[in-house]
């Protein structure tokens, strides 16, 4: 795609219109959550997206139904804890890291505004494709994040004349969908993303006719499974932790995992045999390989990752390939490296240079906090890394994690308590029940797989060297059961497998799981009980908490 | 497969977990995931246990498949009623294991330190060395959020076996430990227990043979194999793989030919773990 910079900017422009409406939505929440209503925005577009949703929701809950109807009904019999809801006020998400140098902030500007980009056809859009832009997908609660309040996907399927049939997974309340079939006809496994909608119709691709698949066909036969977006923020602190960090990480506590019924692995590239991390099954080893295939599969964009088209009709082929290339003209993108990039090397700039989410409350101190050249001072408050060597520093923060984790919310909701950052609720404002949340979650168990802390190797960028990170996933692949299950396979992750979901900025989500089936984090907990999942036990245990309890776990959750 | 068959850790001998003196037995076909409930009684063929389940106690949902590090969850059950407890039964391969569990009271230890750390928790009863059902083991006891935890630990064929044991009160944790005084034992076979050896393999193979190359990646899988007295494979349990790759092994391992174990002088079956490094079909 070689876009001029009169368009890009028309783009941007396009973009940051709907940007903005996303942050309407956010402090129209945070206006309701204030004045005490129990059903505030937040819950209200909860609830939105739970109707709009309802049918795959059923499915699962029908799953769920079968596999945990004891959990259900007593939960309910006690009156069950309440999903405070999407966390309003500042995003605190999609700024650059901290600590960048003036040269890596301006690669990180331009990377940004290649990453919202909107591409029509002669951009290469197509011919079968999801979304129009990256920054579409990946918008809550700011660039970068996931699923948006109202999906851009309805929009897409008739824009400029297209003719689109809207899939019945996807929603204007709903979240960002991507659709992948289980089983090819002759019976075979599938897995790969089928588009859900083609270029056909549209002003700009005049004498396409392709069709899309038969989704309601496929959905009749139970063969299609759904993704949404991941959130980005943050990434390339988790590309830049070592393997020797992960892979102490999990085989730290072993006995403890064990006692619970947790065990799980990484999901190994083949060929160097390093640890893919990327993905809801850790499928992507690197961000740059994330770029391409997305570029491709998401909006069917060639480039030079993955330079042919998936869909070979001559009528819809517009554009040379691959669509996206290297410049051998600098462009105008007000950065000196970003002058000669291609689109996919900067969506993994805009990736790897972008901050994590800020827990709620902190003033400055987002999931990740530089220590020193030598390693040796604190990540957030009473942390110790306490080591030069990123193995050592690994196996000192594994090792204390669960122990930390009240220090670290601690201060996270001293800091609330005089801050103007919004809380969802009363009841999710107090700083003691956050904190009895933080304690809840290590005593049960869910720090096991959602690993609070690793410590960065050394990196090229400035200040990113021995970073404690706080991504809350030990970026391995962990059997979920049949509840949850998918039927494909990637990579060493069968169709049972999932990575564990990073929980940072997960106070600000609207919708969870892989497959987005709720926006109740309440459900979302449940679900991963199922038969043959390892966090059945985990689960077992948050049902037997106190209500108390499980709701301070739920406003420890929607605070991160 | 030339030396593809990875040895699982060093040469290093464990001591055996020999059920003689009880005069244990098994079906030797077992593999340690085969496990079932029958008029609410768990019983394990292979480690040739039988637990009465608590009276208004009913199975939980089962865990996951065996993984990569040959860890079971044999077991869970919950309350009818209520959320008032859980007893999970769980094993771990000792020859597999990725950290340190060839030694009960050190397994033990290591749960007591990590529980120790965690904030909220307190240590209620320090390891100490107790029996389940005819088994020595260690338990330790903790408790947290208001749950009330005990875990027991005992070692059968080379396999560390824990119940871990949940509540909401001390009470009916103490109900729970008791009930597994009631352990017996699964007696279906005449068939001896075989000597469970790590490294068996190492200086005893005579005849190894490569299995035939699958697939679209090399993979390492974890295998245990029931070698009979005259040094043949008597039994192959391929722990975790894909139905291919266990076919594929299962062929090629049951070709294996090893030196015959003996025990003051004479035969006896032994049972070890290998690794066998599969490789792709295009190399």
């Amino acid at each position: 795609m070689e876009t001029s910079n009169v368009a890009r900017a028309r783009m941007i422009a396009r973009f940051t219109a709907i940007s903005l409406g996303s942050v309407v939505w956010s402090a129209a929440a945070l206006a309701q959550g204030a004045a005490g209503a129990n059903t505030n925005a937040t819950a209200a577009t909860n609830a939105g997206a739970a109707n709009t949703n309802a049918a795959n929701r059923n499915a699962a809950n029908s799953t769920a139904a079968t596999t945990n109807a004891a959990a259900t009904s007593t939960a309910a019999g006690r009156g069950g804890p309440t999903d405070p809801g999407v966390r309003g006020g500042d995003p605190g998400a999609g700024g650059p890291l901290q600590g960048l140098g003036d040269v890596e902030q301006q690669f990180f500007q331009a990377s940004k505004q290649v990453f919202e980009e909107v591409d029509a056809v002669p951009e290469g859009l197509g011919p079968r494709f999801n979304l129009d832009s990256c920054a579409g997908c990946h918008a809550h609660p700011t660039v970068g994040g996931s699923s948006p309040p109202t999906n851009p996907q309805v929009a897409i399927a008739t824009a400029a004349g297209a003719k689109n049939t809207l899939p019945s997974f996807i929603t204007a309340n709903g979240p960002v969908r991507e659709a992948r079939f289980v089983r090819n006809p002759d019976g075979s496994p599938d897995g790969s993303v089928h588009g859900l909608f083609v270029i056909a119709g549209r002003s700009d691709a005049p004498g396409c006719n392709i069709t899309q698949p038969n989704f309601a066909a496929q959905l009749a036969r139970n063969n299609v499974i759904f993704r949404i977006p991941t959130p980005l923020y943050g990434l390339g602190l988790v590309e830049n932790v070592p393997d020797s960090a992960l892979q102490i990480s999990l085989a730290a506590n072993a006995q403890q995992k064990r006692s619970l019924g947790i065990s799980g692995h990484f999901n190994i590239n083949t060929n160097d045999t390093t640890i893919a991390r990327f993905g809801w099954k850790a499928q992507n080893k690197s961000l740059l390989l994330f770029s391409g295939e997305a570029y491709n599969v998401e909006m069917g964009i060639t480039n030079d990752l993955f330079q042919n088209e998936r869909e070979g009709d001559a009528n819809c082929q517009f554009n040379a390939t691959p669509e996206s290339v290297t410049p051998l003209q600098p462009a105008d993108t007000g950065s000196p490296a970003g002058n000669f990039q291609n689109d996919i090397e900067l969506f993994s700039a805009f990736m790897r240079l972008t901050a994590p989410p800020t827990p709620a409350g902190s003033p400055a101190a987002p999931a990740a906090q530089a220590a020193g050249a030598s390693g040796q001072t604190t990540g957030t408050a009473g942390q110790a890394t306490g080591s030069a060597t990123p193995s050592a520093a690994a196996a000192s923060t594994t090792s204390t994690m669960m122990a930390s984790a009240a220090a670290d919310i601690s201060s996270v909701m001293a800091a609330a308590a005089g801050s103007s950052a919004a809380q969802p609720s009363s009841s999710a404002t107090s700083g003691a029940s956050v904190t009895r949340g933080s304690q809840v979650f290590s005593n049960i168990g869910c720090g096991l797989c959602h690993t609070m802390t690793f410590t960065t190797a050394k990196s090229q960028l400035t200040g990113q060297s021995n970073v404690t990170v706080q991504p809350f996933s030990d970026f391995a692949v962990h059997d979920m059961g049949s509840g949850l299950a998918d039927g494909v396979t990637q990579g060493t992750a069968n169709g049972n497998e999932f990575r564990s979901a990073p929980l940072w900025g997960l106070g600000q989500r609207i919708f969870f799981l892989h497959d987005g089936r709720t926006a109740d984090l309440n459900v979302a907990i449940q679900q991963h009980a199922s038969r043959g999942s390892e966090a059945n036990t985990v689960i077992n245990n948050y049902n037997m908490l106190s209500q108390s309890d499980q709701q301070s776990l739920l406003n420890y959750l929607r605070s991160l | 497969m030339g030396i593809a068959a990875c040895l699982a850790g060093t040469a290093a001998v464990i001591p055996v977990a020999i059920l003689s003196s009880r005069n244990a037995i098994v079906v030797q076909s077992a593999n340690p995931e085969d496990v079932h409930v029958a008029d609410g009684v768990f019983v394990s063929d292979y480690f040739d246990l039988s637990y009465r389940v608590p009276d208004g106690w009913t199975e939980g949902l089962p865990g996951p498949s065996p993984s990569q590090s040959g860890y079971y969850v044999l077991g869970t059950w919950v309350p009818k009623r209520d959320f008032g407890g859980t007893v999970l039964i769980v094993a771990q391969d000792m020859f597999f294991a990725t950290d340190a569990s060839d030694d009960l009271k050190n397994v033990v230890a290591e749960i007591r330190k990590v529980m120790s750390s965690v904030d909220g928790m307190t240590i209620d009863r320090e390891p100490e060395p107790v029996n389940v059902g005819a088994h020595p083991g260690y338990r330790v006891d903790f408790s947290g959020v208001g749950l009330f935890r005990s875990v027991l630990a005992i070692e059968i064929r080379c396999h560390v076996v824990t119940f871990n044991l949940t509540s909401r009160d001390p009470e009916s944790l103490a109900a729970l430990v008791k009930s597994l005084d009631d352990l017996e034992s699964a007696r279906k076979s005449a068939d001896p227990v075989p000597e469970c050896l790590k490294d068996y393999a190492s200086e005893n193979t005579l005849r190894q043979v490569e299995p035939e190359h699958i697939g679209t990646r090399a993979e390492s899988i974890p295998v245990r194999v029931v070698v009979a007295t005259d040094g043949s494979v008597k039994h192959v349990h391929v722990i975790r793989a894909s139905a291919a790759q266990r076919r594929t092994i299962e062929q090629a391992a049951r070709q294996w030919k090893f030196k015959s174990h003996l025990k003051q002088g004479h035969p006896v079956e032994v049972e070890t773990g290998m690794r066998f490094n599969l490789k792709p079909a295009n190399m």
